[in-house]
């Protein structure tokens, strides 16, 4: 039995908490956001500008004119022409460039030859993204321009015709709004719940509660209304950022979205919960619920790393947490618009974990008693 | 005689360690009753079982007249409790704790506002209720933590070192609150390690090693084991187990 006034009151007291600790308050209101603008900026797959140099012994028209392609285009910007690179090591260590194409002596006459003209590409592999970048990037441009300089019209062998399905523009806000939703709803409800029931523990008030006639169930229940609460404005927030400033419009129906991100909070709070059973202390609380929250849920749902391509053991790790899921759900959702009928699977095991987490945890609650 | 709280060989065991030997405990309503004992004598996990936090490995207990194993729920109701951690929420005003702890207790509206006022006004907190918890001097939270323990008017206060880390004038006070609350009929089980202060309870109990080794009014007991202060006989009884002599 639980009663309502009971229940009411602890709420209550929670939700003064929050107000009153605003500087929390303010971080758990614009860390999403910020995340969102940094996440938007800086996952931006589209390089451009990278700083190259240019090894030119003969300048010849057709050398020049081809290099010229190379600086006009939007990927490369060349921030110099050498004759000669003896050591080209030093170039990219004086000049911060990326790559160094390299063009033979006789450029100009090998390109006329049958064997074609030999061009040697450098490119500074520390960053392998950019690497691989320029690698792809730097054939079919060299090629193009030089047959364009050559006044040769490409010969048509094939006709590829890629069509990209659910997000044809291929922008990467439509990959990270889901990915923030996972991580920052497991984040706010894992965290904030464990450390609000920690800090209890380290008050001493928890020990005020149970001798009152309080039901542990009540405390549970009381504490985490408040946190899921503000765990759905945040979705809220990354949403409306992702609409506003990103262009990310929700396909599929958005009340559905609703749902199943209550599911996830859900099994995020019970984490929390389960999480506050163990620790004493508010920092234990915040190392656990980081550890148990964060790193798996970036690394390991798909997030970043597409979850087909890991070795196996990280692949069975990526199923148990329920952040997989939810990025199943909410992909499905945002990018392809489907619904309960493609995504009961994922939505049954996250609420079958929510349940099963929340269980333990009010068992391992009551047993603290 | 009424009993508000009684015991028969109360036990508690973890493991192999026995926390709480066999004790018997009989305390009459409206007494002051002093429980106590060394650091680790068990002393805490005796109120805790009284309290209904902690089931007792055999042996058995009442408080308020309802046993401590079986009816918990209306034993919550009728006991307040105090821990010797402060145990109030530094961060809400002075009448946000005393109306949370209200509301715990199924207290509301009009009755918990005059409770409110009451428990304020005997307590002198009146001009204090907006101040934020956290910024009282220690005295002030410490009588502030005792009107959220009886605010709801319980049968039996449970204090547990309440007066640790209070300078000594706010102590007196708090003893004299503790004797008005007694003259109202409220039961009072207070431990300490503080042994001047002890002689102002009605009757005490000395506990070492999880059992009983004194019990009596602090004149009774002094003249007994012929000894000047309660001071006196917790050091003696403490050097007697130390002998390896029964306590």
């Amino acid at each position: 039995m639980m009663s309502g006034s009971r229940l009411a009151t602890i709420a209550r007291k929670e939700v003064r908490h929050i107000f009153r600790d605003w500087q929390t308050l303010v971080v758990v209101l614009v860390m999403p956001v910020m995340m969102m603008f940094l996440y938007g900026y800086a996952l931006n797959a589209d390089a451009k500008e990278i700083p190259v140099m240019i090894e030119m012994p003969s300048p010849a028209p057709e050398t020049r004119q081809v290099a010229d392609k190379i600086d006009a285009s939007s990927l490369f910007s060349v921030r110099g022409t050498v004759p000669t690179a003896s050591d080209p090591r030093e170039l990219f260590r004086l000049h911060g460039i990326k790559a160094l194409f390299r063009f033979p002596s006789g450029f100009a006459r090998d390109v006329r030859r049958p064997g074609g003209a030999r061009v040697q590409v450098l490119v500074d592999g520390s960053d392998p993204n950019l690497g691989t970048i320029i690698r792809n990037a730097a054939e079919p441009m060299l090629l193009g321009a030089t047959l364009e300089v050559l006044g040769v019209e490409q010969p048509k062998v094939l006709d590829l015709r890629t069509l990209i399905l659910y997000n044809p523009e291929q922008r990467s806000a439509l990959f990270f709004v889901p990915g923030l939703m996972a991580v920052i709803l497991l984040m706010i409800s894992a965290l904030l719940t464990s450390v609000a029931i920690a800090r209890e523990k380290e008050l001493g008030t928890m020990g005020q509660l149970l001798v009152s006639p309080l039901r542990p169930l009540e405390i549970i229940v009381g504490k985490i209304i408040p946190y899921l609460f503000l765990a759905a404005v945040d979705g809220f927030l990354i949403l409306a950022v992702g609409r506003v400033a990103f262009g990310v419009r929700i396909a599929g129906n958005p009340w559905f979205l609703g749902a199943c991100s209550l599911a996830y909070i859900f099994t995020a709070l019970s984490i929390g919960l389960l999480i506050s059973t163990l620790a004493k202390r508010q920092q234990h609380a915040m190392f656990m619920a980081l550890g148990a929250t964060m790193m798996p849920t970036v690394l390991l749902s798909g997030f970043i790393f597409p979850v087909a391509s890991m070795p196996l053991p990280l692949r069975i790790l990526s199923h148990i947490i329920p952040a997989t899921y939810f990025l199943e759900i909410v992909r499905g959702i945002i990018l392809k618009g489907v619904g309960l009928k493609e995504l009961w699977t994922p939505l049954i095991v996250l609420m079958g974990e929510g349940l099963l987490l929340m269980g333990i945890a009010i068992r391992k609650f009551k047993v603290k008693l | 005689m009424e009993y508000s709280i009684r015991t028969e060989h109360l036990t508690k065991s973890f493991g192999a360690f026995t926390a709480v030997d066999h004790i018997d405990v009989a305390v009459e309503k409206g007494e002051v009753f002093g429980f106590l004992g060394a650091n680790g004598a068990g002393k805490t996990t005796a109120i805790r079982m009284l309290c209904g936090l902690l089931a007792p490995t055999s042996g058995r207990g009442t408080v308020a007249g309802f046993d401590i194993i079986a009816e918990t729920a209306k034993i919550r109701t009728r006991i307040g409790y105090m821990s010797q951690k402060f145990s109030l929420y530094p961060d809400l005003s002075v009448a946000e704790n005393l109306r949370l702890y209200g509301g715990l207790y199924g207290l509301g509206g009009g009755e918990l506002k005059d409770r409110i006022k009451e428990m304020a006004g005997f307590l002198g907190l009146g001009d204090l209720l907006p101040r934020i918890t956290g910024s009282l001097p220690w005295g002030w939270q410490q009588r502030l933590s005792l009107a959220c323990a009886n605010l709801h008017r319980p049968e039996i206060l449970f204090l547990d070192e309440p007066t640790g880390s209070v300078d000594p004038v706010s102590r007196r006070n708090f003893w004299d609150l503790i004797h008005r609350l007694s003259a109202q009929g409220t039961t009072i089980f207070i431990t300490s390690h503080y042994m001047d202060e002890v002689e102002y309870c009605h009757r005490l109990s000395i506990m070492i090693e999880g059992r009983i080794a004194a019990i009596g009014s602090p004149r009774d007991l002094k003249r007994e084991h012929g000894c000047a202060t309660i001071h006196d006989l917790f050091l003696r009884l403490m050097e007697r187990k130390s002998d390896g002599s029964p306590a």
